[in-house]
């Protein structure tokens, strides 16, 4: 029988992208700039997400010209038509395909103006202040503890309409907790950033009805109507830098097939603010041969890697529509702050693309598990990394042509917290009413029972590329604090050695979160763009 | 070790896997193979489509191509991995594009584990026998070239629209963008 989707239209949406440039706004395609120009700006920003977006509607409310240059396309609501092939070519780094060095980890992070908070599945959580207080023991970050930091998260989520989600959760959540209810696990409501919300289920593939409060629809928005600009298709290739100073940026125009199309040209600015992520920002940094005199660039950058659990049900889940996130359970997270991996638990969204990939495998098998789609709930389970000496994170390297590597093996210390999630999911899947439970590894078969998953889980292998391990969340790499030997960007967001070089995003994140990053992002974006907005106009 | 990198793109690696497989062959036979796209697509060279078109079938079902396309099946996915492959930036195809070269040369092939016979002639069960292969080997590298072939047939065919009757997918509510004036009207 055929089946619709429960909302089968939407129409009549604005395109406020689309309605701005008309107005005016100062937008360019980098392709359209002539090669060795050189552009002025107040402050240039690199990167258009959670850091860049947040930081230049703030510098530009405060009068300054803010340019903001963005390597990835500038796709608006018009183009965002729930459609996985269009979405991954268009708005995610590398297609979708970003993965680290031996293939282990699959990495979903934006590339598009806006960034990540673009295709986020928009879970909203203040910094834990486990978290905060481990920074300031082990980093000696300044001015960040709990009570410092909440009026910033509060004036973010008042500016992007951030509340906990009022409708019942989908079925694929519903899974979460019904099973967290009846073990006696601690579960709670998601907070999300989204305005009159019409519960699709699209959040991954670029919001169609401008409800997600994104980037492209705020603050982005914001910044150019205060006579700020935006160029995209434009990739930061180097920093200039001179003495202690960065004079500037050299660009390189992308075409249509993401490709340089030959033209490069550069922005001067008296103050230079990076937020183009955990991944990116370190690899530009290491192309500019900045100074970084204890080797400190890209180290400790974190994922949170993630492990998946599937679950089969007699009663139709339906995956794909719905909000993306609504519950999640931290009875995992907090049993210790620095011992094993500590964990938090959430749904996931599966459309058709999204799922044959976390089905992992090939075949007979592969097939079967696809055809059972839409009785299918998928739970997942983020590691919180970075807390343990055995939890280095990852090293950001670069390829030939400067593009970064990311490596990032899972050792032991992540397995064993990979192990202790399945379970935890497992049992939570059945105690839901699960038929059957596999995690997603190609050596596990379907487990019938609570018993049987337990035991088979605990002999599953860790063998690279034999399971998922995904991620979502990228932070860490140029991390934030008054420890020289372990940080490079002070407790203000200023690059140490460095005069007018800022970073502002979740790449000075010292750990991992502990919780889906983009709040954490927000708040510090906001206390550090307000500080130096304070600070070039002599008023700090 | 930088020429090692990412991806279901990630498959460039095996450049280096037929040189940690023993066999000088790669360097021997070289990667100066033909650059130049196969007729109708963008970046898909005839050696990728006889290796990814041999390998898809069993990928999908070890029967063939699933679904209601039938006929037009394979050439759809290689439409589909032509835009994706189109897509990708410098570095990752010229590493998946060397990967994919040394499916094109009897020596290269055999070094890693791969039928004697060219791709075209493969069959399903050669193209299985060759994934399990991969799959189970000890080799980090084959098994990261498991992953992402599976990986990259999988995610272009299944979200293809004419595709999502066999995942029971009902498909995404229709999206009637604003109808704006066209610029100059």
């Amino acid at each position: 029988m055929k089946r619709t989707p429960h909302i089968p239209m939407v129409a009549g949406i604005p395109d406020p992208i689309l309605e701005g440039i008309a107005s005016g706004w100062n937008v360019q395609d980098a392709v359209d700039i002539a090669d060795g120009s050189v552009i002025e700006a107040d402050v240039v920003i690199v990167g258009t997400g959670a850091g860049g977006g947040t930081t230049a509607e703030i510098l530009a409310e405060a009068g300054l010209n803010v340019l903001m240059l963005e390597e990835g396309p500038l796709k608006s609501t018009n183009d965002f038509k729930m459609d996985e092939r269009e979405a991954y070519r268009d708005l995610y780094q590398e297609s979708a395909g970003r993965m680290s060095k031996d293939g282990s980890m699959s990495i979903l992070q934006g590339r598009c103006v806006g960034g990540t908070t673009v295709i986020n599945w928009t879970s909203s959580f203040h910094t834990p202040e486990n978290t905060l207080n481990y920074w300031a023991d082990e980093f000696k970050l300044e001015g960040a503890s709990k009570e410092e930091m909440e009026p910033w998260f509060k004036r973010m989520e008042e500016r992007l309409s951030i509340s906990p989600w009022p409708v019942p959760p989908n079925p694929n959540n519903a899974v979460l907790s019904r099973g967290a209810e009846a073990l006696g696990v601690d579960w709670h409501v998601i907070p999300r950033n989204v305005a009159g919300c019409w519960n699709l289920g699209y959040c991954g593939t670029g919001c169609p009805t401008n409800a997600k409060q994104s980037m492209l629809v705020t603050t982005i928005p914001g910044a150019l109507k205060k006579n700020s600009g935006l160029i995209y298709s434009a990739r930061a290739e180097r920093l200039i830098i001179e003495g202690k100073k960065v004079l500037g940026v050299e660009v390189t125009a992308l075409n249509g097939d993401y490709k340089p199309n030959g033209n490069s040209f550069s922005v001067k600015a008296p103050h230079v603010v990076m937020s183009c992520g955990g991944i990116n920002g370190p690899a530009l940094l290491l192309r500019s041969d900045a100074p970084d005199p204890k080797g400190r660039v890209g180290k400790r950058t974190f994922f949170h890697p993630v492990a998946f659990s599937f679950s089969q049900f007699e009663e139709l889940i339906d995956p794909y529509y719905g909000a993306p996130q609504s519950i999640y359970s931290d009875h995992y997270q907090w049993l210790n702050v620095s011992g094993p991996a500590g964990y938090k638990l959430e749904a996931t969204p599966l459309h058709p693309g999204l799922a044959s990939v976390l089905f992992l495998g090939h075949g007979g098998r592969h097939y079967e598990d696809m055809g059972n789609l839409p009785n299918t709930n998928l739970l997942l389970a983020l590691i919180r990394d970075g807390f343990h000496e055995d939890s280095p994170g990852a090293n950001i390297e670069l390829a030939h042509d400067g593009s970064p590597i990311i490596d990032y093996p899972v050792n032991d210390y992540l397995w064993d917290g990979f192990q202790r999630a399945m379970i935890s999911m497992a049992e939570i899947q059945f105690a839901a009413g699960a038929k059957k439970v596999r995690p997603s590894h190609l050596d596990a078969p379907w487990y019938e029972s609570v018993e049987e998953a337990r035991e088979g889980i605990m002999n599953l292998d860790n063998r690279s590329n034999s399971f998922t391990v995904g991620s979502a969340h990228v932070m860490g790499g140029l991390s934030m604090g008054e420890d020289l030997e372990k940080c490079v960007v002070d407790s203000n967001g200023k690059y140490h050695y460095l005069d007018n070089l800022y970073v502002i995003d979740g790449s000075v994140f010292p750990t991992s979160i502990g919780a889906n990053p983009q709040l954490s992002v927000y708040g510090f974006a906001c206390k550090f763009a307000n500080q130096l907005a304070a600070k070039i106009k002599g008023t700090a | 070790m930088k020429t090692s990198r990412r991806g279901f793109l990630q498959l460039g690696a095996m450049g280096t896997a037929a040189l940690t497989l023993g066999s000088g062959a790669a360097m021997l036979t070289g990667c100066a193979k033909q650059q130049t796209p196969a007729e109708g697509f963008k970046t898909l060279r005839e050696v990728d489509v006889y290796f990814l078109g041999a390998l898809a079938p069993a990928i999908l079902t070890t029967k063939g191509y699933p679904g209601a396309l039938g006929k037009d099946a394979r050439q759809r996915l290689l439409e589909a991995l032509d835009t994706t492959m189109t897509t990708l930036q410098g570095h990752a195809l010229k590493q998946l594009q060397m990967a994919f070269d040394l499916m094109g040369s009897p020596v290269t092939r055999v070094a890693v584990g791969a039928p004697l016979h060219p791709w075209q002639e493969a069959t399903v069960e050669e193209a299985e026998e060759f994934l399990v292969s991969w799959r189970e080997s000890m080799l980090p590298i084959k098994r990261m070239g498991y992953a992402g072939l599976c990986k990259l047939v999988s995610i272009c065919w299944y979200s293809q629209p004419e595709n999502f009757e066999i995942s029971g997918y009902p498909g995404p509510p229709k999206k009637i963008p604003f109808p704006y004036p066209a610029a100059g009207e």
